[in-house]
């Protein structure tokens, strides 16, 4: 079956006049009808420069990317912005971190939606588009009088709801959520988490959570996805990862939380700092932190290596040898 | 919004007490008596003092002298003027509207000229037309309002005679109706063509900042993301948001239009109240200097305040606290 | 002589950030020059009433002219540089001191003081302080001192409001409580950390207070309130307007000068800005 998404070594380049920084480095990912798929790294992993550069959201001047990300058919990367306009929002919806940036202050709620709903069916009517709105606003529980709200009057957890709300206006094939809940309390993201996977039984949807937080994942996503320092370390079920990690760093990032069920274990944070992105490295990325490394790790670069059961693993100890 | 408003109006009087309070203090630090200040140096009249004594009861303790002549202002007598003996208030009540008309012309086209050339440059950074209208902005900013003002009149008064040098209307013909208001603008394009390009700066200057901050916010990256066109994103959210500093702005420059107005008055020998002050720091007219300092000083908090309302209207924000 | 190198090092490194402070500098410095070298500069001396008057620039050994008076103008303008550095560096000085002090104590302390203080502040922003200048030179005499006096105590407020945000987060950090802790008075706390780290926006404000108490030095000159002993770029404006029409280059040159001198300062202060809040720059 054709995936919804499909990158084909993928490559975001910041350059500026000093220097170039290898953000992203040769991705490659497939994203199947349905999945809710995360994709977890620290900051400065290239997750969210991932998703703008496939949304194209970044500034032409900045960042060059390469490679191919076929969506419907087509490579999103290499189409005229007329042709992207059409997709953007109908088929490809975002939500962004902090919902309160992502609304004008001065305008209402309503106002907002009204024009972005016109930038697809300019002919709609105000009446047709706030039954819509309501029909969403509903959906993720939030009260009809939003409606007239200006966003300085909401909360974090209703403006993020808002937001999500907003996402879904055109019924999108996929819908990417860059750190939609880093921002709210814990509480709050719990309840949004919940209210986005109910939504998801009636809606037909395909789902990209971009996280620093596992437990997110943990939560709300059947795919997981590891990122480090622009590169895919592991991906695979969220379950069969999270209980069977097989790359060192998911190992690592797996001590580092605790525990959902309360033990005391000791934390153990992975020692180290991400490496300098504007160099090109020979070996594996991860190599100068990992406890498992060898000799061949610091030379050889690991291909991402395709198990029987579906997972993905980029490691020398896996089988990931480029010339064997 | 209505705490705010209030904390403005509060502002306001205050700030209104304040010149009645430096008024009173210079009237009292000044070397001599406030009475000789008052009658003028020079003037020996017995009867005079005695009544003026008496008006502003100078034996009195101080409080009870500020309190009269808050009162007596209040009324609306400022003095008189020490040449003319008329009522200050009659004098400054002359001279108002030509002030009016060219503080009022030169400050909206300032507005709106030095608003559309910072939008304009905002969107067009880094390129020619961004340079060649910030490098104007940048000399208008250095440029002494009056000596721009006789530069022009050199121009095109006295060089080209294309237009005349001085005074609101012709000195030789009397004019009636639209050929009087014909008369009034021709007069009027030099003195305002001056000042507004004074003016132009600060409204530059905000307009350019606040649409390159506006367009880096992350909203209207959001607002990319759902496929809006630039265009519209530019008309309706950039311009909505950008435009508020400019409405501030327009409050905070009030100071500064007097002042150029007063100085282009005098150079252009237009018959407002900057003329007025010149012929008082001639004539050392005391008595109509402060008048005139307090009768501006309230203008200004007046119109900050309606200003600051007018804002508080337009920012959601502080609309609905 | 090694550590002078080091630390002109230093200074250029931190200059050359920004075009727009480089040029200032160099504005600055030719400012400067002329200030130490006027006497070898001009040809004349100003104050001399020579006995060719109203001389048009490039006749009889006057490269700008002369004025009614048989001054030579290009030793005026030279001459005149060291009386609008002179009104704006002590104007400047006067409304900074008094600015960072009142709007360090008010930050610092707190509470009424402050409310008090902001207070005044806001009223202060709202007068049109040219005029309260105006009103006290006429009154109080119209000599270079008290203008630059006055100029100096009408003018704080908007250092003293900088000044005040800066001291509002200072006093918050860290290094200030352990300073407390090892019973520093408030006084020395005042002195020795808040105004030295909360001083830079009020320096890059102070230089356009400078621009401004030029134009203001100018203004009152032109309106007869300068005084008529100094050599100064407005009094020659004022002097010149009669004459606009028949000897224009009495006030032409003079406006010049200002121009030049005020857009030194405003490079100045604007490149000032730009590398000391780098935020509140452009991108």
């Amino acid at each position: 079956m054709e995936p919804v998404l499909e990158l084909k070594n993928v490559s975001v380049t910041y350059k500026n006049a000093e220097k170039e920084v290898y953000a992203v480095r040769n991705v490659s990912l497939r994203i199947e009808k349905g999945d809710s798929l995360g994709i977890v790294g620290e900051s400065g992993s290239g997750k969210s420069t991932l998703a703008m550069a496939v949304l194209r959201l970044l500034s032409e001047n900045s960042a060059v990317v390469e490679g191919e990300a076929m969506f419907g058919g087509r490579n999103l990367l290499a189409m005229s912005q007329e042709e992207l306009r059409e997709l953007r929002w109908t088929q490809l919806a975002v939500v962004f971190q902090k919902a309160m940036n992502s609304l004008s202050p001065v305008h209402r709620i309503g106002t907002q939606f009204e024009d972005i709903y016109r930038v697809h069916e300019p002919k709609a009517s105000k009446a047709e588009i706030k039954k819509r709105v309501l029909e969403l606003f509903k959906l993720v529980n939030l009260p009809e009088r939003v409606y007239r709200l200006y966003p300085h009057e909401m909360s974090g957890g209703m403006l993020q709801r808002t937001a999500i709300a907003l996402s879904l206006l055109h019924n999108p094939k996929l819908l990417i959520f860059d750190e939609a809940t880093t921002a709210l309390d814990v509480v709050t993201q719990g309840q949004i988490l919940k209210e986005v996977v109910e939504m998801e039984k009636t809606l037909d949807m395909t789902r990209i959570m971009i996280t620093h937080d596992m437990s997110v994942v943990a939560v709300s996503c059947n795919k997981i996805a590891v990122m480090y320092a622009g590169e895919f370390m592991e991906v695979g079920m969220t379950k069969d990862v999270l209980s069977h990690p097989m790359h060192p760093y998911t190992k690592g990032l797996l001590q580092a939380f605790p525990s959902l069920k309360g033990e005391v274990n000791e934390l153990k944070a992975i020692p180290g700092f991400l490496p300098d992105l504007s160099k090109k490295s020979a070996g594996c990325i991860f190599a100068p932190r990992c406890p498992y490394k060898t000799a061949a790790c610091e030379q050889m670069k690991p291909e991402p290596v395709t198990l029987e059961d579906g997972r993905i693993v980029a490691c020398l100890a896996v089988g990931g040898g480029k010339n064997e | 919004m209505s705490r705010y408003v209030l904390k403005r109006i509060g502002t306001g009087i205050l700030t209104v007490l304040v010149v009645f309070v430096i008024n009173f203090v210079i009237m009292h630090a000044t070397p001599g008596d406030p009475i000789n200040y008052l009658m003028g140096k020079d003037n020996h009249n017995e009867e005079l003092r005695a009544e003026l004594e008496a008006k502003y009861g100078l034996d009195q303790p101080m409080h009870v002298q500020f309190f009269s002549y808050l009162k007596t202002a209040a009324t609306g007598d400022l003095g008189d003027s020490i040449i003319y003996g008329k009522p200050v208030s009659q004098m400054i009540g002359e001279k108002v509207g030509a002030t009016l008309l060219l503080g009022l012309v030169s400050g909206i086209m300032a507005l709106l000229l030095g608003t559309v050339m910072g939008i304009y440059a905002a969107r067009h950074e880094g390129k020619l037309s961004d340079w060649l209208f910030s490098g104007f902005s940048y000399i208008m900013n250095s440029v002494p309002s009056f000596w721009l003002g006789l530069m022009l009149i050199l121009i095109f008064a006295s060089g080209l005679k294309l237009l005349p040098s001085y005074g609101m209307t012709s000195a030789r013909v009397s004019y009636t109706g639209w050929a009087h208001i014909k008369d009034v603008l021709i007069h009027l394009i030099l003195p305002a063509v001056t000042l507004t390009a004074i003016l132009i700066p600060q409204y530059f200057r905000i307009a350019k900042s606040s649409v390159l901050q506006v367009t880096n916010e992350e909203f209207v990256m959001s607002l990319r993301a759902t496929g809006m066109s630039e265009k519209k994103i530019f008309n309706k959210y950039i311009f909505r948001n950008a435009i508020l500093p400019t409405v501030t702005i327009f409050g905070i420059s009030m100071a500064f239009l007097i002042t150029g107005v007063t100085l282009i008055e005098t150079v252009f020998a237009w018959p407002g109240m900057g003329t007025l002050v010149l012929k008082a720091i001639n004539q050392r007219d005391y008595p109509t200097l402060m008048g005139i300092y307090l009768v501006m000083s309230i203008a200004i908090a007046v119109v900050m305040l309606i200003v600051d309302l007018i804002y508080a209207l337009l920012d959601p924000r502080i609309r609905y606290q | 002589m090694h550590r002078v190198i080091e630390f002109m090092k230093k200074v250029w490194g931190f200059i050359k950030k920004d075009k727009q402070l480089i040029a200032g500098c160099i504005g600055i410095l030719i400012l400067f020059l002329m200030i130490v070298f006027a006497p070898v500069i001009a040809p004349e001396n100003p104050h001399y009433y020579g006995p060719d008057a109203l001389v048009a620039p490039g006749e009889l050994g006057h490269l700008l002219g002369t004025n009614h008076m048989g001054q030579d103008i290009f030793s005026m303008i030279i001459y005149g540089v060291r009386t609008s550095l002179k009104v704006a560096v002590i104007s400047a000085l006067i409304s900074g001191i008094l600015g960072v002090l009142i709007g360090g104590v008010a930050g610092f302390f707190g509470g009424k003081v402050d409310t008090v203080v902001s207070e005044i502040n806001n009223v202060f922003m709202m007068l049109p302080t040219f005029f309260l200048i105006l009103l006290i030179v006429a009154l109080f005499g119209n000599s270079i001192t008290n203008v630059m006096i006055v100029i100096g105590i009408t003018t704080w407020p908007s250092n003293a409001k900088l000044m005040r945000a800066q001291a509002l987060s200072i006093r918050e950090r860290t290094y200030v409580n352990a300073a407390k802790a090892l019973g520093e008075s408030n006084t020395q706390i005042l002195f020795k950390y808040i105004i030295p780290n909360g001083i830079f926006p009020v320096i890059a404000n102070t230089t356009m207070g400078m621009s401004n108490a030029i134009l203001t030095e100018a203004g009152l000159s032109f309106l007869g309130l300068g005084d008529p002993n100094i050599i100064s770029w407005g009094q020659m404006i004022y002097e010149g307007k009669s004459y606009i029409t028949s000897a224009w280059w009495i006030s032409v040159f003079a406006g010049i000068a200002i121009i030049l001198t005020v857009l030194v300062f405003y490079l100045l202060g604007d490149g000032l800005n730009n590398v000391l809040n780098p935020k509140s720059g452009r991108k």
